[in-house]
């Protein structure tokens, strides 16, 4: 069997940020992707940010292909033809050094892609692999990983590094890891239409060069978990939605999914940003959100699980990442595959540093912190209840009617009484301090 | 008998990733790969040398600047070449057959060992179908062109032309240059073992003053590259799925798409 020193299942960020650090280390590694080229089956949002990764590979970021700067975050709630927005925005967002950038990962990837074979890493696009090589398993145990099998071929590895994404077939096939369950996952739907710089700049009220992060819950999935957003790019939006998997198949009549991002894209707040835009890209993809719950064990005898494959992904709904973990995932893995190759152990023992990595960085911590957050998540009230009251009771503030109006204490005291002060509000606010 | 083969091999935008922008096509974020024909190409040359029992097969291509032409060319080692030569300078942007053609036979003379020299018809992208000719016409070497079969045969090489409505057979001596049609043959698909023994085969780089050669000037330039325009009918049915069908379907007919 033909060797090399690690392969790379995956061309994603986990992938090529392993795949970049060991071959800057002199390890012969080659990375198998499955698409056209590495960043065809990715989709984001999305954004990037900057401050987990900025000191991991610091060399890359200054000409890294960003979108744009985030400067300003929004989040609507949407009820029933009436909605509220908060927007936030500071100097520091988009300053000197932006928190985050929004990202198309066709372009990132690529570019990410190029840095690593400059690094001399191998990448193999239109490759998938069929199965992880194992040997001495048996009584339960999963035995030790010693390569792949891809397109008839067995290439062997000292370590696999398990970076295939959400779905993992892989590394559950090999008992790596469970299979995901609906509960713990979403489903997106994006499209980037593509709109003139200028064009971008005027509708969403921006500086050159600085973007837009807006979110949007309630009404646009039909109060389901989820949630709409949209994202500026350099010369495009990428606008899509979020739904639930659990809370989809929840629903009496079966819901077509794909149609709550038409449907998201005509709502009159939406309908103008996006007016006169080129659809140039249509895209799908599931979503991990099950949380550090779900998270399997990262590392075994010859392999190690990265990026989405480890189930590395956060949607605390302010803030959604999981690229920036998926960097860090693979930054982390090279580092425990190169000292492990110099200290010539690459058994469970030997790799066991990945996995202590990662749990002494944000990867693992941030995910800690949030660990309650997919469960207090499935209270359909966050999504259906409030995103309404919060709209009514705004609107009613701002009417003026034929008759006298009432005090406008009178007015939110009603609506507060109304929708917020109540048994199930009150639970709902104790639910949310573990957030 | 050994049997030195050099192909030349044009990397190209890949075709079904391209997007059509204002009618000019969007080249950002494009792979490359190698051209279709000229896998045919390599794919005849393999054949020619296993027939042969030896030689060396090398794919040589032109690029200007600093294009990721390394990661593209182990396409074709991954395919069986055995070594890549790069004629790579910024001065060979914007050069136009004449340009390429130049330094490809340049190239050609300075890598010596070569009998056959393999080229697609014409290249994926542009297609002018003039750079093989061009190339033999440089080196004074005999030149068949739209071979779709290629056999050894006393001591030189017997060509199958594919007219439209004949079949030519021609036979040269070597050194000679071919170039090559789709038919040929079914270019072999890459494994994963040979991807990985590609990494490990020797690539030569020269610029073109390595080839003794100062500037490849163009005599012609690219005014305007367009998409042609197609006029959309957006026509949209409503109602039952049912009816959408059927008036979808009588719209085809109308038009004259299908059935009548």
């Amino acid at each position: 069997m033909e060797r090399v020193d690690c392969i790379v299942v995956g061309g994603g960020l986990a992938g090529l940020a392993a795949a970049y650090g060991l071959a800057a280390e002199g390890l012969e590694v080659m990375v198998l992707e499955r698409g056209n080229y590495a960043g065809a089956k990715n989709v984001t949002g999305g954004r990037l940010y900057m401050d987990p990764i900025r000191a991991l590979y610091p060399e890359l970021w200054e000409e890294a292909p960003f979108e744009r700067a985030v400067a300003r975050e929004s989040i609507t709630m949407m009820g029933d033809g009436a909605h509220t927005t908060v927007e936030v925005a500071s100097d520091r967002f988009a300053g000197a050094q932006p928190q985050s950038y929004t990202v198309l990962r066709a372009r990132f990837d690529q570019w990410f892609a190029d840095k690593a074979a400059e690094k001399g890493a191998m990448i193999v696009p239109n490759m998938k692999v069929d199965e992880l090589l194992r040997e001495g398993g048996g009584d339960g145990r999963p035995g030790r990983v010693i390569g792949i099998r891809a397109g008839g071929d067995e290439i062997g590895a000292d370590v696999t590094i398990v970076a295939e994404g959400v779905l993992g077939m892989l590394a559950s096939a090999a008992g790596l890891r469970a299979e995901p369950a609906a509960r713990d996952s979403a489903l997106g739907f994006k499209e980037v239409i593509e709109l003139p710089a200028g064009v971008i700049e005027d509708r969403w009220r921006l500086n050159e060069g600085e973007g837009a992060a807006h979110l949007f819950m309630g009404t646009v999935t039909r109060g389901m978990l989820g949630g709409g957003f949209v994202y500026t790019n350099k010369e495009s939006i990428s606008v899509g939605v979020v739904v639930g998997m659990a809370a989809m198949l929840q629903q009496a009549e079966p819901v077509e999914s794909y149609k709550l991002l038409d449907e998201f894209k005509e709502l009159p707040q939406i309908a103008p940003l996006v007016k006169g835009g080129t659809v140039a890209e249509y895209s799908a993809h599931a979503i991990a959100e099950g949380g550090i719950a779900r998270v399997p064990k990262l590392f075994g005898d010859g392999y190690l699980l990265a990026g989405d494959a480890a189930g590395l992904s956060l949607n605390a709904l302010v803030t959604v990442r999981g690229m920036d973990f998926a960097i860090a995932s693979g930054y982390h893995a090279a580092r425990a595959v190169a000292t492990a190759k110099k200290a010539g152990d690459t058994s469970v023992a030997g790799l066991a540093r990945y996995e202590r990595a990662l749990r002494e960085s944000f990867v693992l911590k941030d995910l800690e912190t949030s660990r309650a957050i997919p469960r207090i998540v499935e209270n359909p009230r966050l999504f259906m209840h409030y995103p309404r009251a919060v709209s009514k009771l705004a609107e009613s503030v701002f009417t003026i009617g034929a008759q006298p109006s009432p005090r406008l204490a009178k007015t939110v005291w009603k609506g507060a009484r109304r929708d917020f002060l109540s048994l199930a509000t009150l639970k709902d606010l104790w639910s949310l301090r573990k957030m | 008998m050994s049997l030195d083969i050099v192909v030349c091999v044009k990397t190209n935008p890949d075709a079904q990733m391209i997007r059509i922008k204002n009618r000019e096509p969007v080249l950002e974020a494009i792979p490359y790969k190698v051209g279709d024909l000229e896998k045919n190409a390599l794919e005849a040359a393999l054949q020619l040398r296993d027939a042969a029992g030896g030689g060396t097969i090398r794919a040589l291509t032109v690029v200007e600047g600093d294009r990721k032409i390394r990661e593209t060319i182990k396409e074709a080692l991954a395919m069986g070449a055995d070594e890549a030569v790069i004629v790579a300078d910024p001065a060979l942007a914007g050069a136009d057959q004449a340009g390429i053609a130049a330094a490809l036979a340049a190239a050609v003379a300075k890598i010596g060992a070569c009998d056959v020299l393999l080229f697609g018809e014409g290249s994926t992208d542009n297609y002018s179908g003039q750079v093989g000719a061009r190339v033999a016409e440089l080196l004074g070497w005999p030149q068949i062109g739209y071979a779709k079969k290629l056999a050894l045969a006393g001591g030189g090489i017997e060509a199958e032309r594919s007219m439209d409505e004949m079949i030519e057979t021609l036979a040269a001596p070597l050194p000679v240059a071919v170039t090559v049609v789709s038919e040929i043959n079914e270019p072999r698909p890459i494994s994963l073992m040979n991807i990985l023994k590609a990494g490990k085969k020797p690539v030569t780089e020269w610029t073109l003053a390595d080839l003794g050669l100062d500037a490849v000037g163009a005599q012609k330039r690219i005014v305007s590259n367009l998409a042609e325009e197609q006029d959309r009918k957006h026509v949209l049915f409503a109602g039952a799925v049912d009816e959408q069908v059927d008036a979808f379907v009588n719209a085809l007919v109308k038009e004259g798409v299908v059935g009548r």
